[in-house]
């Protein structure tokens, strides 16, 4: 297994060059002028300017309230999910037979249903509640869509704890909630950090509901603001805007990842193993 | 003990019912009821005349081949690129943990974001490719407007963005091969090919079935992607069955027949499912 010649170097070459390829060119095109990307004829060291970032960053709204709103139904869905998930998550795993049975079942087939089919009955709850162009009540169906995965992953985690920890705690006269709150979150912080990120993730990027719950321009999230830019006509050819909107609505993205690459790729692995 | 655990799981089965089964029920009794802009959006029984329709439509059948043909292709593509993207991760070499970071974040963006970068990249002609090929002196390809080519431009975007996520669950897998069975079938004379075949491969099929359910579940679902990088188009050939729905709903205001389409394509994913579930087992009484 050591060797690893210019043959792998010259692999590693062509998967960077792959997976980032698409992301630098969208920077590249960000930074150029319309005429530059129509080749018309800038010079070599002329044709860059900013004025792509200023024109998106002066809309109306501006760009950075939709990241702004993805930020705030992002963090809120996931306190939510956490907050459902882990209760559920901790009855679970200290239950056998049958009703665990059925409900890890009900929950493995919920965490690969695609969820894209429900969007049409929520909406009409959303009609119906009168929780259309809502932020705070898109964390609902997010949170629910979010707690299948959620829950599998947490009650994995609680069952690795050992069951003596738990019988100390409650000799000494713990009741339930300072044990969870004391005694095992404490040390459950790296499963609930993935699960969180994974969450976070979804409701950062989900885009059907979003989609056809929200409609007054300033509360849109990312991924159905990028859907109407992408529909409007006023940013067709060139794509200079498009391009730095593409980078705006990646950045943060990109930073959470590198941040914490750790812990969202030890959620995913884990949920394979478990899943 | 049992009357705690079910307090405990109440709320977290609650809001599941509400958003995963709720919809269902209410699907099942749309689709018996025409709800529609000639109706007035009112909704009138009319029995199963919208499953018949379901089934006489061409353009549901036609999205469902398309879609069967999306998801078989992306997914096949991402397992073959992903499996040899986890061997090379698995491999020891500096630097390795950086280039897994790196190789992770298409992965990590919204669907939407990188399928309008997509729709530039495939422009026609200022893009990138056609730029080259233009550049070569060749024709440029009209990459998002032939129904030929739409589809394979999807089919692109979708493997860029997933196969990280293909890459890392294999890799997971890979980890679990204790590398002793390695050394011992290159002291009997194994090839390294060998060994992928005999060795690898046998035992990473947990981890593959796992993928393949993921992806192909979210494959078969497809509609951000499609609704930003081709809208279904042209001429409907890239459209998927969630699109189709979609388009329904929303644009056509046939909400009767829109649920119809939806429990059509549940139904599909149901009998689909079936069969994978029974695949790995045949292979089992064969080896």
């Amino acid at each position: 297994m050591k060797r690893f010649g210019r043959g792998g170097a010259a692999l590693v070459v062509l998967l960077l060059l792959w997976s980032l390829g698409p992301m630098l060119w969208q920077l590249y095109t960000s930074l150029r002028t319309p005429e530059a990307l129509l080749g018309d004829g800038a010079g070599p060291g002329g044709g860059w300017t900013l004025a792509n970032y200023v024109q998106v960053l002066h809309g109306a709204p501006p760009f950075w309230r939709y990241l702004l709103n993805s930020t705030v139904v992002g963090a809120i869905s996931t306190l939510l999910t956490l907050l459902l998930a882990i209760p559920c998550a901790y009855a679970l795993s200290r239950r056998g037979g049958l009703l665990r049975l059925v409900v890890s079942g009900g929950l493995l087939a919920a965490a690969v249903f695609p969820y894209v089919l429900l969007f049409l009955a929520l909406l009409q709850v959303a009609r119906q509640f009168g929780l259309a162009n809502n932020l705070l009540a898109l964390c609902l169906p997010y949170a629910g869509l979010s707690l299948p995965l959620a829950v599998l992953l947490l009650q994995a985690a609680f069952a690795e704890l050992p069951v003596e920890l738990e019988e100390n705690a409650l000799l000494e006269g713990f009741t339930l909630m300072q044990r969870l709150r004391w005694i095992l979150l404490p040390l459950m912080g790296p499963a609930v950090v993935s699960t969180g990120l994974l969450v976070f993730l979804f409701s950062w990027n989900e885009f059907p509901i979003a989609l056809t719950w929200l409609s007054r321009s300033e509360l849109l999230t990312l991924a159905p603001a990028m859907a109407r830019i992408a529909g409007s006509s006023v940013f067709t050819v060139p794509y200079g805007a498009f391009a730095a909107a593409t980078v705006l609505g990646s950045l943060p993205l990109l930073a959470l990842l590198l941040l914490f690459q750790r812990q969202i790729v030890a959620g995913l692995t884990q949920g394979a193993i478990k899943g | 003990m049992r009357l705690r655990a079910l307090l405990l799981m109440a709320p977290a089965l609650l809001l599941l019912l509400a958003v995963f089964a709720w919809p269902m029920l209410e699907y099942a009794w749309l689709s018996l009821h025409a709800q529609s802009v000639f109706t007035g959006l009112e909704p009138v029984p009319v029995g199963l005349a919208n499953w018949q329709r379901l089934l006489g439509d061409g353009r549901f059948w036609q999205d469902a081949g398309q879609t069967l043909r999306f998801a078989g292709v992306s997914v096949g593509l991402e397992l073959v690129l992903g499996l040899g993207i986890a061997l090379l991760l698995h491999q020891n070499w500096r630097g390795r943990g950086v280039v897994r970071s790196l190789s992770l974040l298409p992965w990590a963006l919204p669907n939407t974001v990188m399928a309008l970068g997509w729709r530039w990249i495939f422009d026609d002609p200022n893009g990138p490719i056609n730029a080259l090929l233009g550049g070569l002196g060749l024709a440029t390809l009209p990459f998002l407007a032939s129904p030929q080519l739409a589809w394979i431009a999807t089919v692109v975007a979708d493997v860029w963005k997933t196969t990280p996520f293909v890459a890392l669950l294999l890799l997971a897998g890979l980890q679990m091969i204790p590398a002793d069975l390695y050394d011992a079938f290159a002291l009997e004379g194994g090839t390294p090919w060998q060994a992928l075949r005999r060795i690898t491969l046998p035992l990473l099929r947990p981890y593959i079935f796992i993928v393949l359910l993921f992806r192909l579940a979210q494959a078969l679902g497809v509609f951000d992607l499609i609704a930003v990088l081709t809208g279904g188009g042209p001429a409907s050939s890239t459209e998927s069955l969630a699109v189709y729905a979609y388009l329904n709903a929303m644009r056509f205001l046939d909400f009767g027949y829109s649920a119809t389409v939806m429990l059509g394509m549940f139904l599909l994913l149901l009998a689909g499912s079936a069969l994978l579930l029974l695949l790995p087992r045949g292979q089992e009484v064969r080896s």
